[in-house]
């Protein structure tokens, strides 16, 4: 997961075990909301990268990953936006 | 309709009693991830961008209104009230949870129905010519020899972790409707001297490298069809490379060795083969087909009413063409309304064909390979009020093998591969071009969207082919032309550099003026335009004023 990170700022983000649903890492656990998540400087990666392997011994979480931030701390790539916000079309 | 046998029943009933299991012992984390992953991916269930996705196999496209009726049960009580039917004909449900998968399935085997060998690296759901049985210039009906496939491919010991995932299809005529040279083994029942047997294709495919299969047995006995595919199974199992993801397909071992070399190394297996097991008789072949004959319809002088309606009689043109039993019509259902993700059905929509093949069409539906649905054996005398029925649940898009009823993957919306959208181009173009006075006028043409090189919404093969790109991070789309997924197959040629989601209806205005232009006659369709002139001629109207520099 670390090697290819490029960036400055992330996110921790994974899917939910039981549901799938995209999730963040906040001070208080796992949110669906990015408004508490974490910010993670590149530095951090590690220690956060032993968390994520931690929740996801403890089967909360699925497929965690870094989500990278942009210079004004917005998600950056499209589909990390779609992850966020949901698929872009009407049903 | 195949029917499962008690063995059938059993089978389906304790995979999925083991995979009840299997998610029970993930959720209290007696499985890692990487342990789950493919126990879940044998069960159809992937984890995508931002839920679980639950593949369902249809096999070779046929359900019947009670299995349609439970899917939209599924898509109610477990996802968000709709489906998508893929180019698999298989169906996705893009919502579910992962401890309600194992009652999903349970709800399906009580319809006869699985996810079973929908992913993976096995011999994936046998796929088929969504007209099965219904032409008059078929040769066989394709269903019976899907079924016999089937029953040898499930579970087959040695093919359960082959080199990479493994597509076959069947069809019974010379008319191509199931993509069949796009396909690792494509099947062609034909007659030779009067013997009903098969022409067999190998090594054809999409993804990143596309290729056209070759053919690799001109005729083959009905007898040997199990005992040929094996020896082919088994030379690709050999010899097909693990070491590399991209070259692990059947198409690269054959294009490696060259189609003689690997012929000959298939005819010495297929030689050495003393399993006569496998060697199916006359009386077996019979049980299978009893399966498949068509309901009781007694032909009759019925033509198909009049109405004084311009939808109606567009709707009939369009979409709706002769059964071989005089008296009835195929109706085929768009799900490219204007503004819907193609492919996508509500579970509304799927109770209501559920009832409408009951009341029209010996609850029989077909899923073609296009994502659309058909109503295969409608009586001429119904077809007006079939069509007032349909037209209530927007069923009765009038865009059948127009530039509107486009192919389209999930794209980025959904899938976690996936390198650009797909979705919203294919409902740009289905705005852009929705009147039905102005397709018809461009006439047919296929337009085939995938949302990355994987291929799944087949851009290899549309006659105008649209890849998603990711290009620094925006989204940019490649167009190819002179695609063909029919019985003329062929691999479009990329036109020139890629547009952006804003410059490309313009770009495939440009594409369609060019083809205008060179239209010789009315009948002339775009890919015979296409080989008439070449693509040199379209780059020259698209590129002409164009300011990209890329
Ligand atoms: C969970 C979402 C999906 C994933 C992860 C996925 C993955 C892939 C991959 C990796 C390939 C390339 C295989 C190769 O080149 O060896 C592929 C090809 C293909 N997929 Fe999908 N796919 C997905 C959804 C779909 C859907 C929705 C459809 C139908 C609309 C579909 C139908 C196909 C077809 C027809 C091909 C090309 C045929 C071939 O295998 O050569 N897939 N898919
Ligand atoms: S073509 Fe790519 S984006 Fe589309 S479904 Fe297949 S893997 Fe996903």
């Amino acid at each position: 997961m670390v090697k290819k990170l490029q960036g400055e700022a992330f996110l921790l983000s994974a899917n939910e075990l039981r549901t799938g649903k995209v999730v963040f890492f906040t001070k208080k656990g796992w949110s669906s909301s990015t408004r508490e998540a974490i910010k993670i400087k590149a530095d951090e990666i590690n220690k956060y990268e032993e968390i994520s392997i931690r929740e996801e011994k403890k089967c909360k979480i699925v497929s965690a990953k870094f989500v990278e931030l942009d210079d004004a701390g917005n998600i950056k790539t499209l589909r990390d936006k779609i992850r966020n916000c949901g698929i872009t079309i009407k049903i | 309709m195949y029917k499962y046998s008690d063995t059938d029943k059993k089978i389906i009933a304790s995979r999925v009693k083991q995979f009840e299991n299997q998610v029970n012992r993930r959720l209290e984390g007696k499985l890692t991830e990487e342990e789950f992953k493919p126990l879940r991916l044998m069960n159809g269930l992937y984890l995508q961008l931002h839920a679980y996705m639950l593949r369902v196999a249809i096999p070779y496209g046929e359900l019947s209104s009670k299995q349609l009726r439970k899917l939209a049960f599924i898509a109610d009580k477990y996802d968000r009230g709709y489906g998508h039917f893929t180019t698999r004909q298989n169906i996705q449900f893009n919502w579910p949870k992962l401890p309600d998968v194992p009652e999903i399935l349970n709800e399906l085997s009580l319809v006869e129905m699985h996810a079973i060998q929908t992913s993976g690296n096995c011999i994936r759901n046998i796929s088929s010519d969504h007209l099965a049985g219904l032409t008059i210039n078929e040769i066989e009906d394709p269903r019976p020899w899907c079924e016999i496939i089937r029953k040898w491919s499930t579970f087959h010991p040695e093919f359960s972790f082959l080199p990479r995932k493994f597509k076959i299809a069947v069809i019974g005529c010379d008319e191509d409707r199931a993509a069949m040279l796009v396909h690792d083994i494509g099947i062609r029942i034909i007659k030779r001297h009067c013997q009903v047997g098969f022409e067999i294709f190998v090594g054809g495919g999409q993804g990143r490298t596309p290729i056209i299969a070759k053919k690799i047995k001109n005729f083959l006995p009905k007898k040997d069809i199990l005992n040929y595919l094996e020896a082919i199974l088994t030379t690709y199992n050999q010899e097909g490379r693990r070491d590399n993801i991209y070259k692990a397909r059947i198409k690269i071992l054959v294009q490696e060795l060259g189609i003689e070399r690997f012929k000959s190394l298939v005819e010495e297996n297929f030689s050495k083969l003393s399993n006569k097991e496998l060697e199916i008789d006359k009386k077996s072949i019979e049980e299978i087909f009893q399966y498949f004959r068509l309901p009781p319809l007694k032909s009759s002088s019925d033509k198909i009413p009049l109405e004084d309606n311009q939808e109606y009689k567009n709707w009939i043109k369009q979409n709706v063409i002769p059964h071989k039993i005089k008296g009835f019509s195929i109706v085929q259902i768009s799900l490219k309304e204007p503004k819907k993700p193609p492919g996508d059905a509500t579970s509304n929509q799927m109770k209501a064909l559920a009832k409408f093949s009951e009341d029209f069409s010996f609850s029989e539906i077909r899923v073609t390979h296009e994502q659309n649905l058909v109503l295969p054996h409608v009586p001429n005398k119904e077809l007006f009020n079939l069509w007032s029925q349909l037209k209530k649940e927007n069923l009765a898009t009038p865009n059948l093998g127009l530039i509107t009823d486009t192919i389209c993957c999930p794209g980025m919306d959904y899938c976690a591969l996936a390198t650009a959208r797909s979705i919203p181009i294919s409902q740009k173009i289905s705005n852009h071009f929705n009147n039905y006075c102005k397709q018809k006028e461009i006439g047919n043409l296929k337009i085939k969207i995938s949302g990355c090189i994987n291929a799944c919404g087949h851009h290899h093969v549309g006659n105008i082919g649209i890849l998603g790109l990711d290009r620094r991070g925006e989204e940019f789309y490649q167009i190819t032309l002179g695609g063909s997924a029919k019985e003329d197959a062929a691999i479009g040629e990329i036109v020139g550099p890629s547009f952006s989601e804003t410059d490309l209806i313009d770009a495939i205005e440009k594409i369609l003026n060019t083809y205008k232009k060179h239209k010789k006659n009315k009948g002339e369709d775009f890919l015979s335009v296409f080989r008439r002139i070449g693509i040199k001629e379209f780059k020259k109207d698209l590129y002409d004023n164009f300011t990209e520099k890329s």
